[in-house]
């Protein structure tokens, strides 16, 4: 997570695992079961069945952010009105400073980004070398 | 008046068809648009937070299934970027 690692020293982080949107049991998508990472669960019914997908997620992509899991009542996911996925940013004093769109449509780091960048500074990247024609 | 609830009917008819289509694509398919009204819509929220009000709190498990921690533990004096979502 590029963001992540451009404004860690800036800005705390925090994701936030929540009810699955495309489980094997519910909206399927035929995307993750082609997908190479083949993502594939069913909807988790225990903690312990959201835990475990958790840290798959994490080992998987050895996912650097802290992170943390709604509990099975959805306390955080209803409290913030999140599903599918959704971006905020709470700041020092606890308010919220931006409110990002529903996934996947209105889904944008790139807002995040330049919230960010507004307040600390932009980072910016190499652009990638062209790739030579063999 | 048999006529005008016939073409009332036939539009109506149409107009569901037209929706459903227009869900199909959106969804990636039939079968799709059936399980998005089904799954997605009763979860799927605009929310009533708005930019400026108190962020609400929340009660985490951390990844060891055991510790859990607030939301509000972690917006310490800075910002605090949160990331909802999941593995699917």
């Amino acid at each position: 997570m590029q963001i992540y690692d451009d404004y860690k020293d800036h800005a705390d982080f925090l994701t936030i695992y929540i009810r699955e949107a495309h489980p094997l049991d519910e909206w399927r998508m035929k995307s993750n079961e082609k997908d190479k990472d083949d993502v594939c669960y069913v909807q988790p019914k225990t903690l312990a069945q959201r835990v475990a997908i958790a840290n798959d997620f994490t080992q998987r992509f050895k996912f650097p952010v802290p992170f943390g899991i709604d509990e099975m009542n959805n306390a955080a996911n209803d409290a913030y009105a999140a599903w599918p996925e959704r971006l905020y940013i709470l700041d020092e004093s606890g308010r919220i400073s931006y409110k990002g769109g529903n996934g996947p449509f209105q889904y944008d780091p790139k807002e995040v980004r330049a919230w960010l960048a507004q307040r600390y500074g932009e980072v910016k990247h190499p652009e990638p070398a062209p790739e030579k024609k063999s | 008046m048999n006529r005008t609830l016939l073409w009332t009917a036939i539009s109506f008819s149409g107009l569901v068809v037209l929706a459903y289509v227009g869900l199909s694509i959106l969804a990636g398919g039939p079968k799709d648009a059936i399980e998005m009204l089904r799954f997605a819509l009763p979860y799927m929220h605009r929310g009533k937070l708005k930019v400026g009000e108190s962020a609400p709190d929340a009660r985490l498990v951390a990844l060891d299934g055991a510790t859990r921690f607030h939301i509000r533990e972690r917006n310490n004096g800075r910002p605090l970027v949160l990331v909802f979502g999941s593995f699917t």
